[in-house]
């Protein structure tokens, strides 16, 4: 390389343009912080990062975090017991048939910026949105099934579903998707305004969203309700790595975050507090593949071991289920008897607890014996655990490897394999997941919802079939009197507890950590769409 | 004339040891001594050195701290990770693990770039800009983008990381294979080779591979580092080597919310992967500087 | 000249459009978008009537011919997984914020590394020669999320002199942008160094010297000049490790950039936006290269005969 190569003005040139395009780069769209009042009337949410949409009818129920400040539903549900109360719609009453519920509405709630009164055509039209072809929320099936929605008059709404809906409260409340939007907005603004900002009539208002980094929202001065939220200001940010989130709470970035059991006890050792979900959540269980016992099923297969009821019942046995709370679940969840049902739900047996050890309590010793019985000695079988992480949820793979260690002390040889959600729930929709056996974690819904979904045989996850259930299911469906509602699903539940369907392990809490010197109390149930709901409820510290 | 009888110069004479450390300081004995503790010889012998079975652990033992701190054991060295297995005999099998990635990925990455290199620099024209727009492509494909997709394609499996970061690293060898083709194929002996009647691909073996292997085995040395490194942040992502085989990267990856309150279970595999990378391109520089000083631009 | 630069930009397209397709390929390999996009309850009903809307029932080069006509146009779909915004649009939000933390990596890696590189090259064989070579080797053997999380962690948590993550201010870019520039100042370094030896080496600087310039001005100005074109040549691979290395530090960092758009993106496996993702990143690499070969064609004669 010569020196004399390029003129000294070529080459001042060149740098110039470097250092001008890097300080543009650098001025550009500097984005500045939110401007916040003083601390005591703003409060910061570190959440795991959700969709970031406010079409509310494409975003399924966890993700609805984003709306529960701002968008009010017809029904509530209680920030202690978990119970469907009145909201938007004082009272409600269903057709002796099931099929046609009656809704009558709040008067005097205002939307927000103006928009006006809230009436039944605001109900008809935020429901409409269910009916489009990208709804793709997760009771948008059910919403679907609406044959009229019939305008009584401002105040009083019908709706007339195809088929008996008995869990009509749920969908309607704050633990459902139908989110009540303006019509006179829509009507001015359409689709855009909803985008830009959609108007609702929470005790929050939406403020502004910024795309990748955070919600935020305002305190509305009157509400119908009179809630008024400590907190002026409110901002729920999306931080995917846990770490990021723990720092930010540290630091005071953040004033309450979702933080993994892990990293709650440092949270804990600095001070920080916890507050639980009044109601369990979501639970956590071990799931069987290749259980369709429908006469005639084709995808049935034979020599699948744990179509034998004693190898079922050896698997649970294998589990020490009391050390897995204490060591990855940090000794903080309740133990699931049979798969979906909490105390609260239809049809919960209470025999269920007392013979739970008898039965599916950690016997290695048992266990050994079982399999031997049903024509596998040590070190003959053979399975697979699949595992996989969905955000915020990190305890498959941990709970695959700590099976795989209590399996090969009962002489079962089983070997992880970690694939994407997608993969494996294609494996159980098409039924080809005969090899093998994975944990997951799913949120609590009506008894009945779970059955429709997983163990009906026209279900679409086929967890567990057969003719009992298929025939029970089918007569709760048609079901309208309470008890004997009652008794079909209890009898369901104690046929899968006799079954040994899969190896049921825990109810888990919510739990946010959040920092003493800002938020001094939070009641909220967990049961609402997005796990973390009444931010109303947020008590500031003194 | 009498030869006096000279005494025997005993071995522990200071001035010729200080003259042989003094001569040695040439060579690149610390980061050999490095490498060899820490990647070779562990990657070799694991199942003689490792002092538990790293893929099994007991959760009564997880998250204990290393024998020197509070509550450590000198049963558990290293501490234990969150599943309760010996961090030490996984650091150690995790060796095993990299160097075999690193190696097979060196070889099949190589072997392909080095192959289309050769022929590209060889025969020239169309072969030659195909060749060359394959590498312009393939540069332009984001690594990280082409990882996701592929795993999400394939799942995450051993095969699939390697397959993945040959993909990658071969337009080095490309590109450096031919550079060098070029300049050899213009010598005497290879026109004389052709005159002589020699095949094409005769030619390219006998020729020129052996001249313009020194460089690439400089390349290679240079790559196992960035490799190691390349496997830890898809790892990181989540779509590199799957649990539970312990690798470094998938190591330091799993421990990393840890960080705060079980700082061993990613410390030291990325003390591991750092000091081992280092010592690679230390290797490499004096290897580069040894056997061709005109390598300056490697 | 302009033949040279017509050649390059031709071949430029057709690497973008190979590009395109591969990538459309390879993302409808990775399965069906609705498996992670429909919540557990979906049945067989919801997935057919999704398909049709999103026009996934389709045979895939159907697929890809109603693709590249919109495309052509400048209309790369719609985003499956966020709802309401056009693929193009989400990453076209998010790409400045990418690209300022980008830049500013970059301007922290030059600002560190040529300096230090001339300077170890004058004094070669020196303790900061070594001290040079010890910081480039750092730089290159750590993991960029590693160093991220300890970077955030001493001195966002413990020291509190900066914030943790997102974006704001340029307190908010510090840590995210040492990390992401901390891989390129070892490369960057040792190319300066070894090119100012060379120059250092050359007859010209001999002459100045016995011409009796004063060495600091042999140094700053004479051969500066020249080693200073090295950073620039380097410029397009810099470009594409400061991308790719965006997504691992945008993920430590909660810095909304493509990068972390990319990989929700393929979770989602929403095709859309990955496409259009790589279209940009694959764009700005053969557009950053494109203007380095003109560049290095513009300065260096020898190479627009090739």
């Amino acid at each position: 390389m010569q020196c004399d190569l390029m003129p000294m003005p070529r080459l001042v040139l060149l740098w110039f343009g470097l250092v001008v395009t890097v300080g543009f780069l650098l001025s550009a769209t500097s984005a500045p912080a939110l401007a916040g009042d003083a601390p005591a009337q703003r409060v910061v949410f570190g959440s795991a990062g959700f969709t970031e949409s406010n079409r509310f009818w494409t975003i399924a129920r966890p993700e609805h975090l984003q709306y529960d400040p701002f968008l009010e539903t017809l029904l509530e549900v209680d920030a202690k017991t978990g119970e469907f109360t009145p909201r938007l719609a004082e009272k409600w009453q269903a057709s002796p048939d099931l099929k046609e519920w009656t809704f009558w509405l709040r008067k005097g709630v205002q939307f927000h910026n103006g928009f006006g009164e809230f009436t039944a055509n605001d109900v008809v039209h935020s429901h409409s949105f269910m009916l489009r072809q990208d709804a793709t929320s997760g009771t948008a099936p059910l919403w679907r099934m609406a044959e009229e929605v019939k305008v009584v008059d401002d105040y009083q709404i019908v709706f007339r579903m195809k088929n008996p809906m008995a869990i009509m409260p749920y969908i309607a409340s704050r633990a459902g998707e139908l989110r009540i939007i303006s019509k006179a907005q829509w009507d001015k603004e359409g689709l855009e305004g909803l985008d830009k900002r959609p108007a609702g009539t929470g005790s929050y208002r939406y403020l502004e969203r910024k795309p990748g980094l955070s919600i935020a929202y305002e305190r509305v001065e009157t509400h119908w309700g009179g809630e008024r939220p400590d907190f002026k200001q409110l901002e729920i940010r999306l931080v995917p790595e846990e770490t990021t989130r723990l720092a930010m709470l540290l630091g005071g970035e953040a004033h309450i975050v979702d933080l993994p059991r892990e990293l709650q006890k440092e949270a804990l050792n600095r001070g920080m507090k916890i507050f639980s979900s009044s109601q369990p959540v979501d639970w956590m269980t071990v799931y069987l593949g290749g259980q369709y016992y429908t006469p005639g099923d084709p995808k049935f297969q034979a020599n699948v071991p744990w179509t034998n009821k004693k190898v079922r019942q050896a698997l649970n046995m294998a589990v020490n289920r009391k050390e897995l709370l204490e060591t990855i679940f940090a000794g903080k969840a309740t133990p699931v008897y049979v798969t979906g049902w909490l105390p609260i739900s239809e049809g919960w047996n209470p025999e269920w607890v007392t013979r739970f050890d008898q039965l599916y309590g950690y016997n290695p010793t048992k266990a050994k014996e079982l399999l031997k019985e049903a024509g596998h000695p040590p070190g003959k079988l053979q399975l697979k655990i699949l595992g996989f992480t969905n955000p915020g949820e990190s305890e498959g793979p941990q709970v695959a490897e700590a099976l795989a260690i209590y399996f090969k002390e009962v002489g079962i040889n089983a070997a992880i394999e970690i694939l994407d959600w997608a993969n494996v729930r294609d494996m159980f929709r098409s039924k080809s997941i005969q090899c093998c056996i994975w944990p997951n974690i799913i949120s609590w819904r009506p008894v009945e919802d779970w059955i429709r979904v997983s163990y009906y045989s026209k279900s679409t996850n086929h967890h567990f079939e057969d003719e009992f259930i298929d025939k029970h299911y089918l007569a709760l469906a048609q079901t309208v009197d309470p008890e004997e509602r009652q008794r079909l699903t209890r009898t369901i539940g104690d046929h899968l507890f006799e079954e040994f369907p899969d190896i049921p392990l825990f109810w888990f809490f919510n739990e946010v950590v959040a920092n003493p010197k800002t938020v001094a109390d939070w009641s909220y149930p967990g049961l609402g769409a997005g796990r973390s709901t009444h931010f109303h409820l947020l008590k500031g510290a003194k | 004339m009498a030869t006096a009888v000279s005494q025997p110069v005993p071995w522990y004479n200071p001035p010729k040891i200080a003259r042989a450390v003094f001569q040695a300081r040439r060579y690149p004995v610390v980061p050999v001594a490095i490498l060899l503790f820490l990647l070779v010889i562990p990657a070799v012998f694991a199942p003689l050195v490792a002092p538990h079975d790293p893929l099994k652990g007991s959760l009564s033992k997880r998250l204990l701290p290393p024998v020197w701190a509070q509550g450590g054991s000198i049963e558990y060295p290293l501490g234990t990770d969150k599943m309760g297995r010996d961090l030490l005999s996984r650091m150690i099998y995790g060796a095993r693990v990299s160097l075999l990635v690193s190696f097979i990925t060196v070889f099949v990455g190589g072997s392909i770039g080095t192959a289309l290199g050769l022929m590209s620099g060889y025969f020239g024209g169309k072969l030659d800009t195909l060749i060359m727009r394959l590498v312009d492509i393939e540069l332009a494909i984001p690594t990280i983008l082409l990882a996701l997709v592929l795993v999400a394609a394939v799942g995450p499996s051993f095969g699939t990381v390697i397959l993945l970061i040959s993909l990658v690293i071969w337009t080095r060898y490309a590109r450096q294979a031919r550079a060098e083709t070029l300049t050899v194929k213009e010598q005497d002996f290879v026109a004389r080779a052709r005159v002589a009647g020699a095949s094409h691909t005769r030619i390219m073996l006998r020729y020129i591979f052996p001249n313009i292997v020194n460089t690439l085995v400089v390349l290679a040395t240079l790559q196992v580092g960035t490799i190691i490194l390349l496997e830890s942040t898809l790892s990181f992502l989540g779509v590199g080597i799957p649990r539970p085989t312990p690798a470094w990267g998938v190591m330091v990856a799993d421990g990393r919310e840890l960080i705060v309150t079980a700082w061993w279970v990613s410390m030291f595999p990325g003390l591991g992967i750092m000091l081992t990378v280092l010592s690679l391109n230390l290797f490499g520089d004096w290897l580069r500087d040894h056997l061709d000083p005109k390598l300056k631009h490697v | 000249m302009q033949r040279y630069i017509l050649r390059r930009f031709l071949h430029s397209l057709l690497a973008i459009w190979v590009l395109s397709m591969i990538v459309f390929s390879l993302s409808r390999v990775t399965g069906n978008p609705l498996d992670v996009l429909l919540p557990l309850e979906a049945g067989p009903e919801e997935y057919e009537r999704v398909a049709k809307h999103w026009g996934l029932d389709k045979p895939i080069y159907t697929q890809y011919l109603i693709f590249m006509g919109k495309a052509l146009r400048g209309d790369f779909g719609t985003s499956w997984k966020w709802q309401g915004h056009t693929a193009m649009g989400l990453v076209l939000d998010r790409l400045p914020a990418t690209l300022q933390l980008a830049g500013l990596a970059l301007l922290i890696s030059v600002v560190i590394s040529v300096p230090i590189g001339v300077m170890a090259a004058v004094m070669k064989d020196t303790p900061l020669d070594s001290f040079s070579k010890l910081i480039a080797l750092l730089g290159q053997s750590l993991p960029s999320f590693w160093l991220g999380i300890v970077l955030m962690w001493v001195f966002a948590v413990q020291l509190g002199w900066l914030p943790t993550s997102g974006r704001g201010g340029l307190s908010y870019m510090i840590l995210p942008g040492i990390a992401l520039g901390w891989f390129q100042v070892a490369a960057l370094m040792r190319l300066t160094r070894s090119s100012m030896l060379e120059v250092l080496d050359t007859e010209f600087v001999k002459l100045t010297r016995i011409k009796g310039l004063p060495e600091w001005k042999i140094i700053w100005k004479h051969c500066l000049r020249n080693a200073a074109i090295v950073p620039l040549t380097y410029f397009g691979i810099t470009a594409s490790g400061l991308l790719t290395g965006s997504v691992v530090t945008e993920s430590v960092f909660a810095w909304p950039g493509t990068g972390l758009l990319v990989v929700d993106a393929v979770r989602a496996r929403d095709f859309q936006v990955v496409q259009a993702v790589v279209i940009v990143f694959a764009g700005v690499f053969i557009f950053t290269n494109l203007v380095v070969d003109i560049l290095y064609a513009y300065l260096d004669p020898r190479i627009r005969y090739q």
